[in-house]
Parts: C-alpha cells; sequence; structure tokens
C-alpha cells in the first residue's frame, strides 16, 4: 500500500534519514522501533510533508506523495496521528472529533463521532469538555479516535505511548491491534514500546542514523538478541529465549 | 453625556478594532501587521470619499471601508504574506514586511488625496467627519451607533469562531496548523480569511476613530502605537482580549486627559498618548499576560463565594 523508496530527508539543511526503503503491506501493522535520533518521526513526517524530501519516492496506492500538501493526504485517506500536540487542547472532545473529520458532511461527521464515542466509551464522558483537560491516556484514546473519523485507508501512528502509564500504554497497543484485526486498516507504527510493538506487529523496521539496520518480521526482530540489546534496550533472559524490557528502553523517545 | 466620553466612545470603539485586527492575524499567522496604520486610514478615506462625493451619512459606507479593508488584505497576504510563510519566514521577517507595505499603502494615499484636491476641489488632508454625524438623544449619534456595531461585530466574530464548520477550524489551525493539516483543514485557506477579517476590522476602526479625531493621511501612523497598545494590553493571545484592550486603552486616553487637565491644565494635553501607555505598563506589571491573563471568572467566583459566605454568617449569628 505504501512504499517507500530510495528516501533521503531532514528539515532544512539537516539530512536525517540516508537512502531509506520500506515497504508497508495493506492491511497490515508495519512498527518501525529504533533508538533516539534514529529518524522515525522524520519518516512519518516526510510521508506527510512536514519535513523536507531531498530525493527519493514515497508511493501511495501506486501514487506519488512528493510535494502533496498535507491537507490533500488527509483526503486521500492517510491519518496521522503525531506523538505531541495531537489533540487540539481549546477545543470540545466533540469539536475535535468534527476536525478530524472535517472533510465529511455534518450527517457523516456526526455519524462517525457516535461511532467512535461506541469504540471510546471513555470519550463519550467527557464529549464537551475541552480536550486540554483530558488525562495522556484519554488524550491518546481521543487521538486515535481523530485519526479513525477520516475512514482512513493508512494510518500513521507516531509513539503513541509516550509519556503514558504502563497500564494506560498497553491499553493504547490493544486499540491498535484491534484497529488493524476488526477495521482492517493499514497500519505504520513508530514506537518506543518497542517490545510489546514488536509483538503485535507484522512487519518491522529498525532504523538507526537514518538508515535501515534490519527488516523482516516484526517477532523475529525480537530474537536477534545483539540488535535488540544495542539498539532497543531489550535484553534477552539467559536460557529462556524469552526477552524483558529494559529500564532503558521505557526511557527513550523519538525524535 | 459629556463630550469626552461621547468622543472616548467613538475613538475606543474604532481603536477596539483595530487591536483586535492586530491579535487575530497576530495569532493566526505570527504576522504583527504594521499595515494596520494605513489600512484603518483607507477605512477612513473610504468612508469620507462617500460622503465628501456621494453624499449621505457615513455610516452608509462602513460596509464599503470593511470591503476595501479586507481587498487590501487579500493583497497582503497574496503578494507579501503567503510567498513567507510558504518559506517559513522568522516573525521579524514578517513583521517588517508588514512594514514595507504599510510604506507602500501611506504613499498611494498621499497621491490619493492629492487626486481628491485636484480633482474635486476637496481638503481630504483635514476633515472633519463628526460635521457629517447627526444628533441623537441630544448627543453625537456615533457615541451610540459605534460602540453598538463593535459589539456586534464582537459577537458576529464569536459566533463564527465558535459555531461554524470553518470557525471552529480557524481555531484549530490558529492552535495546530500541523494537526490541522492533517486532518485535512486547507491552512492556506484560514489565513486567508484571517486577512480578510483583519483586514476588514482595521478599515473599519480606522472609520470609526475619524469620527472623533481629525482625518488626515497620517492618521493611521499617528495611532498605531495605540493600536498596538491595545493588542499588547489584551495579552495577543486572544482575540476578544484584543478588542478589550482597544477600547480600555482609547477609553482611558480621553478620559485620562480630561481628568488630568481638569487637575493640571492645559499641558496635560501634550502627552495624551502618555497616559494610556503608562495604564498598559502598570496593567502588564500586575498581569503579565495582560487582559485575557485575569482569572475574571475566579474573581467573580470568589467575591461570590464571599458575599455568600458573609449571608451565611450573618443568618447564624
Amino acid at each position: 500500500m505504501l512504499t517507500v523508496r530510495k528516501l533521503n530527508a531532514g528539515y532544512g539543511k539537516l539530512q536525517v534519514l540516508y537512502d531509506l526503503s520500506i515497504e508497508v503491506p495493506a492491511k497490515g501493522l508495519t512498527v518501525v522501533v529504533g533508538p533516539n535520533g534514529a529518524g522515525k518521526t522524520t519518516l512519518l513526517c516526510s510521508i506527510m510533508n512536514i519535513a523536507k524530501v531531498f530525493s527519493g519516492e514515497i508511493l501511495f496506492e501506486g501514487n506519488s506523495l512528493i510535494g502533496e500538501l498535507t491537507h490533500n493526504l488527509a483526503q486521500k485517506g492517510i491519518a496521522y496521528v503525531p506523538q505531541m500536540g495531537n489533540v487540539f487542547a481549546g477545543l470540545s472532545v466533540m469539536d475535535n472529533l468534527h476536525m478530524a473529520g472535517y472533510m465529511l458532511s455534518k450527517a457523516e461527521a456526526d455519524a462517525k463521532a457516535e461511532q467512535m464515542t461506541e469504540i471510546f466509551p471513555v470519550l463519550k464522558k467527557f464529549i464537551h469538555r475541552s480536550a486540554g483537560t483530558l488525562s495522556g491516556g484519554e488524550r491518546r484514546m481521543l487521538a486515535i479516535a481523530m485519526g479513525l473519523m477520516k475512514n482512513p485507508k493508512l494510518m500513521l501512528l507516531d509513539e503513541l505511548s509516550t509519556d503514558l502509564a504502563p497500564i494506560i500504554a498497553e491499553r493504547v497497543m490493544m486499540e491498535v491491534a484491534r484497529m488493524r484485526d476488526e477495521l482492517g486498516i493499514t497500519i505504520l507504527m513508530v514506537e518506543q514500546m518497542a517490545k510489546r510493538a514488536l509483538e503485535i506487529g507484522d512487519t518491522a523496521y529498525l532504523l538507526v542514523s537514518g538508515q535501515v539496520k534490519y527488516s523482516g518480521q516484526a517477532n523475529s526482530l525480537l530474537h536477534e538478541p545483539e540488535l535488540c540489546s544495542m539498539y532497543l534496550g531489550i535484553k534477552q533472559l539467559p536460557g529462556q529465549g524469552e526477552t524483558k524490557l529494559s529500564v532503558a528502553e521505557e526511557g527513550s523517545e523519538g525524535n | 453625556m459629556p463630550p469626552w466620553m461621547s468622543s472616548g466612545l467613538i475613538y475606543a470603539s474604532g481603536l477596539a478594532l483595530t487591536a483586535g485586527s492586530i491579535t487575530l492575524l497576530y495569532i493566526a499567522t505570527r504576522t504583527f501587521n504594521f499595515a494596520v496604520a494605513s489600512m484603518a486610514t483607507i477605512g477612513f478615506y473610504t468612508v469620507y470619499t462617500g460622503v465628501a462625493l456621494y453624499g449621505g451619512l457615513p455610516y452608509q459606507y462602513f460596509p464599503l471601508a470593511l470591503l476595501v479593508g479586507a481587498i487590501t488584505g487579500v493583497i497582503c497576504y497574496y503578494g507579501l504574506n503567503r510567498p513567507l510563510l510558504r518559506r517559513q519566514a522568522a516573525e521579524i521577517t514578517l513583521m517588517m514586511s508588514t512594514l514595507g507595505y504599510d510604506l507602500v499603502l501611506l504613499s498611494l494615499i498621499q497621491m490619493y488625496a492629492d487626486f481628491l484636491t485636484n480633482t474635486y476641489k476637496l481638503f481630504p488632508r483635514r476633515v472633519t467627519m463628526s460635521l457629517y454625524d447627526f444628533e441623537l438623544f441630544g448627543d453625537r449619534a456615533a457615541a451610540f451607533i459605534l460602540p453598538v456595531i463593535a459589539i456586534g461585530i464582537l459577537m458576529i466574530l464569536h459566533i463564527f469562531l465558535t459555531k461554524t464548520k470553518f470557525g471552529v477550524a480557524m481555531r484549530a489551525t490558529i492552535e495546530n496548523p500541523v494537526l490541522a493539516g492533517a486532518s485535512g483543514i486547507n491552512s492556506d485557506r484560514v489565513y486567508l480569511v484571517s486577512w480578510i477579517i483583519s483586514g476588514g476590522m482595521a478599515a473599519l476602526g480606522g472609520a470609526f476613530m475619524a469620527m472623533a479625531m481629525t482625518g488626515t493621511p497620517v492618521m493611521g501612523m499617528y495611532t498605531i502605537p495605540l493600536m498596538f497598545a491595545g493588542a499588547i494590553l489584551g495579552g495577543l493571545g486572544s482575540i476578544y482580549g484584543g478588542i478589550l484592550g482597544g477600547f480600555v486603552i482609547g477609553l482611558t486616553e480621553y478620559a485620562g486627559v480630561f481628568l488630568l487637565s481638569q487637575k493640571f491644565g492645559a499641558w496635560v494635553l501634550g502627552y495624551r498618548m502618555g497616559i494610556p501607555l503608562f495604564i498598559m505598563a502598570a496593567t502588564l506589571l500586575i498581569f503579565p499576560r495582560g487582559l485575557s491573563g485575569i482569572p475574571l471568572f475566579k474573581i467573580l467566583k470568589s467575591l461570590a463565594g464571599g458575599s455568600l459566605g458573609g449571608e451565611k454568617r450573618g443568618v447564624s449569628a
């Protein structure tokens, strides 16, 4: 569904991604993991035409996205949930949902917002409250709901678990898996909670210094002890063949 | 009402619109619009041209002033602001570009004043617009009509920003342009509408102010410090705050001059601009976020709570 080929991108004159190529298969959950400063967020920003693309190709359903204005991408069926600033804090929850479905008609947006409050019941309680007053987890649920408002074919999720308590982060991850399994949405997820993301993901890419260090099945990356330990802070338990989450992983952030 | 109050209300209504115009544009596009000075003057000349050449009351030509101001805003947006915003220009560059635009407009205004003099034998360089006003309740009609129009515009703006889809989209874009773009909102259109509203408000504000002061080609240049003072007093983060700030600055200028000249003599008139600027500085020292940063509801609540508490105590006693 989404193909990125030999992408060189960054901000201003600063290059962050180098000849990066990834493939996002339809109806799958593709996970991008990597240490701080690897260029994970820049990859999503390049797709959304927020970062500067120096060269390379970004194809969505066979059509190039390079130079496409950000607001047109939403109309093409691409939803982007940024890591920070992913809700309009000054607007009510209802207005946030309506803004997320900006290109829908009033009746469609109302119906879709109603559907979102059924999928995320927590939002129903606060529907007329300002989004700025929601807790971190509630905000993240609202951000995902806003992404879903657009009836997207492809969702780009940027570090959804950042700053969330582990139990809330786990709930958010479950929602992501549910979107793929029940709604059939193609997802490209950048994640710092690498272990959990790799467990639920189908395909994975490990990004290091703007380049792909690993590509393949998500679960298989967990069986690469050297890569996991060096770049993701995941250490294998001796003799068990299982992995455990290290403190380093929890503290990592995207760029 | 006393003359200082009627003139003060007229002037303050105009200043409120220009300060609101500056604030709206700043929060929408990060641009401090210096061209608001000439936009206000253009509003005055639009109304003056109407009454001087075609007769009638100044109020009839206010919609035209609004339109001409909006067009001036559109030209500035497409000619300067949009290309600079696309290049992610710094705030200082955006601001200086509007200063350049203001100088161009000022030259055009001077040429237009000469054109009116030479072609129609008018005296457009010192105009007393109040001569074209009529009397209402024994006072100048503008003292009643203009504050009502200013409040009406504020209400329309409020309804537009909170009840319409595009208005809410404007607020969303102002708060988070990246997320708004990702939501499918065309930020380009939001910025354009901001310039249209802002240009219209500035021109109408100038037309209002000329009903209280002498209309000249440089009236905008003369009053721009107070327009900005109003916007800053309002806190720069809220359009309503900007409008309120402009109103307070305008009214305190007239009230302050009247009260102080009564006490200290006519020499105070020379320092009339200093009075509202002093009030602005004093307010910002106490409330650094301006008028919009004053926790009004909290104060009212505590006052209400205090009086309720008093009553309760009274009952128990």
